[in-house]
């Protein structure tokens, strides 16, 4: 080699190193970017004050505890021995629930599983909140959570998901002439291909537009393609699993979230070939039946509660909690539909002897009512009318939206999901209103070091029923004891003068029709509401046995003022509200009488 | 005597097989009907608005499914009952009676209207409790 060759040689050679200095610099930079996105880029149709001030720091918070969640959930896989495979059929022996509920574990903890790489399922289902939101402030302004793109936002609570791999198949029980079953609010998770109402449940968040986001399912089997724990998803599902040729253009549009104009509507805009659209679209099924499986496993749904410890004869409820029990079961007559399995109902002066009806009632009966809760004026959903950077509207229809629930699901209707059996869809006006009965399991469940849901605590604020319009477990029960009692022809934020909502003034329902009269008029007593708000508590899993993770809260716990009014300081006067439009109450059949 | 005794150990094995089936457990089980459905208290005016009222009635158990109706037919004659309202509600099988409670909206202010009352099953079988004509008025 000459001198020349030498020098031209050692200049390119700087040349690039430079050149991939700057490049690494580049992408840190842009890394940064996107975390910093919230503030930066963020879409914001809000007015002022919906948003909480503390949105970003509180963001950040939750993925940090993300972080330590997936870190313990990669422990357990890494100490995890290796399966057999064996036997015919073929059965993962030993360790093989293990292997696939830690699977499901890792997918439910992994931020990458989102256009911006920055939200996981869990990021609106944590495990310190019974799996359901884990901001406080957001549970009292916005209601529903964030999504990738912020701040793009959905239209209900997020929903415990504790013990929702129990509910059936959605299914139209011709008999009884009711639905039992499916997942989610509107029941729109039906499990009509799975049969499985919860594995699929799982599969609507990464391509929901306001949550994790993917403009295309066939995203969830790339990134899962690139996790860490890869070989964990083949030694369970197969070593083939991955075997995709994706387009070069993939990354590209998996990073780029769903609804953007760019894509015009479609719902498949990665070329994919038959075959491979196929294998992607098993990843995507594996992947709902991994989250059901870890889901229904002992680190999310154990029976671990003190009411379980009951069932067993290994505890006596207190006073208070038996009172509760009773109303629960008699005068309350929760259980009607939220089933504890119980045999008897109690006359005054009468014990509980009664052998237990099964050991792991699940205090639903898997069905839907409307309870006539009122219009949330706080909720997201009503401002996001205006196109975000990538030319995406969450809600043109603004305020002339209604939550019709399983109605607006039967009709294939706006924000819900297209329904897979048109038999149903004439059912929609008796449904109209109606959300699915939760579980009452775990409503209670808190951080450890905020022990309760109620002011003045130190509590944790959690918002309940669909819309979040109720803050405390006391006005839940207050709610059902005196909804018709102190009925007001008015919408949220106008109660009269001399009365306080949620006290002695509930607002008009969202949806008038179909309204569950089964409460609404119970004529309890406060400390009889109090007693049933113990029971409630009871039912908090992690009593026989630590809950798994429910230590990881990080934030602030909430103290003082009182359960009654929890929250209160948070109401604003509902606007002036335009008929419900007819993209929701005008499609057949429409809703009867019809929807103002 | 022996009867009677088999009869109620046979009723205690069914009620049992009943209670201790999870899926009966979870899925709303039915109730039992009462030998004969009437009416134990009520109708009555539990609320009553310039435009909107509720009507209350108690009755032993209707039994069937799981979801019932209660169903008021009313108008301001009382030979032309030509309108109605019903509201779900849920029977409670540990429950020996049912309170049934359904809304009215719309109604007109100062205006006494004539009601009957029934319930039916969640696909529209009656319950056959069908009450006298009784009326209220709107304030």
């Amino acid at each position: 080699m000459n001198r020349g060759t030498l020098t031209i040689t050692i200049s390119l050679l700087v040349l690039c190193t430079i050149a991939l200095c700057i490049t690494l610099a580049a992408r840190k930079v842009s890394g940064r970017n996107s975390e910093a996105q919230t503030s930066a880029q963020a879409y914001n149709p809000y007015p002022a004050g919906i948003l909480p001030s503390d949105l970003n720091p509180e963001i950040e918070r939750v993925r940090r505890e993300l972080r330590v969640l997936e870190g313990r959930a990669l422990a357990r896989w890494r100490a995890l021995k290796p399966p057999i495979l064996t036997g015919q059929p073929p059965t993962l022996q030993n360790t093989g629930t293990e292997a696939v509920e830690t699977l499901g574990e890792l997918m439910n903890y992994d931020q990458n599983i989102s256009p911006n790489r920055n939200q996981a399922c869990s990021f609106c289902h944590m495990p310190y909140a019974g799996f359901s939101g884990p901001i406080p402030s957001v549970n009292l302004t916005m209601i529903a959570y964030p999504g990738t793109v912020h701040f793009r936002a959905g239209k209900r609570t997020a929903q415990r998901y504790t013990y929702s791999p129990f509910f059936p198949v959605l299914q139209y029980n011709q008999v009884q002439g009711l639905f039992f079953g499916g997942n989610f609010f509107d029941s729109r998770s039906t499990g009509y291909l799975l049969r499985n109402a919860d594995a699929e449940q799982a599969q609507h968040p990464p391509v929901d537009t306001q949550e994790m986001g993917f403009p295309d399912t066939a995203c969830v089997a790339l990134r899962l393609s690139q996790a860490e724990y890869r070989p964990l998803f083949e030694q369970v599902w197969g070593k083939g699993s991955f075997d995709i040729k994706f387009p070069p253009e993939t990354e590209r549009i998996c990073d780029t979230p769903g609804g953007a104009a760019v894509f015009g509507g479609s719902a498949t805009p990665i070329p994919l070939t038959p075959e491979d659209g196929t294998r992607a679209n098993t990843v995507y099924n594996h992947w709902g039946q991994s989250i059901d499986a870890y889901e229904q496993s002992v680190q999310v749904s154990p029976f671990t509660s003190k009411f379980d410890a009951f069932l067993k004869g290994n505890y006596k409820l207190t006073a208070d909690e038996m009172a509760g029990l009773k109303l629960f079961d008699g005068k309350g007559n929760c259980n009607s539909c939220h089933l504890d399995g119980r045999g008897t109902t109690l006359k005054s002066g009468q014990t509980d002897t009664s052998a237990a009806a099964a050991v792991n009632p699940l205090l639903t009966c898997f069905g839907s009512a409307n309870e006539g809760l009122p219009l949330n004026p706080r909720n997201a959903i009503y401002y996001q009318t205006t196109p975000d950077s990538f030319g995406f509207t969450a809600n043109p229809l603004g305020f002339g939206y209604r939550d019709l629930g399983l109605g607006t699901f039967l009709r294939s209707g706006p924000g819900s999901a297209p329904n897979p059996n048109s038999t149903w869809t004439q059912f929609a006006p008796s449904t109209d209103g109606q959300m699915q009965v939760s579980t009452a399991r775990n409503a209670a469940m808190t951080p450890p070091q905020c022990p309760t849901t109620e002011a003045p605590g130190p509590y944790f604020q959690k918002e309940f029923f669909h819309n979040g319009y109720i803050k405390s477990l006391k006005q839940l029960v207050h709610f059902y004891n005196t909804r018709d009692k102190y009925k007001y022809n008015v919408t949220s934020g106008h109660c009269p003068a001399g009365t306080t909502e949620k006290v002695d003034c509930w607002p008009m329902p969202e949806v008038p029709n179909n309204i569950d009269m089964t409460s609404g008029n119970l004529g309890m007593t406060d400390k009889e509401e109090d007693q049933i708000v113990a029971f409630l508590q009871t039912l908090t899993d992690g009593y026989t046995t630590p809950y798994p993770n429910r230590d990881t809260f990080t934030g602030t716990c909430m103290t003082g003022g009182s359960a009654k009014t929890q929250g209160n300081d948070f109401l604003i006067p509902t606007p002036q509200l335009p008929p419900c439009a007819s993209a929701i109450c005008g499609v057949q059949p429409v809703p009867k009488p019809a929807i103002p | 005597m022996n009867k009677l005794l088999l009869k109620l150990n046979l009723t205690a094995i069914a009620v049992s097989l009943v209670y201790s089936s999870p899926a009966c457990t979870q899925e709303s089980p039915s109730t039992n009907k009462a030998a004969r459905v009437r009416i134990t208290q009520g109708p009555e005016i539990e609320r009553a608005d310039p435009d909107f009222a509720i009507i209350r009635w108690t009755s032993n158990n209707p039994g069937g499914s799981p979801e019932h109706y209660g169903v008021v037919r009313y108008g301001t004659d009382p030979t032309k009952l030509n309108q109605t309202a019903k509201s779900p509600i849920r029977l409670n099988p540990g429950h020996s009676y049912t309170i049934f409670r359904v809304r009215m909206d719309g109604l007109k202010p100062r205006t006494t209207y004539y009601y009957t009352v029934d319930s039916t099953e969640a696909d529209g079988k009656g319950d056959r409790v069908k009450s006298s004509v009784k009326h209220f008025s709107t304030p």
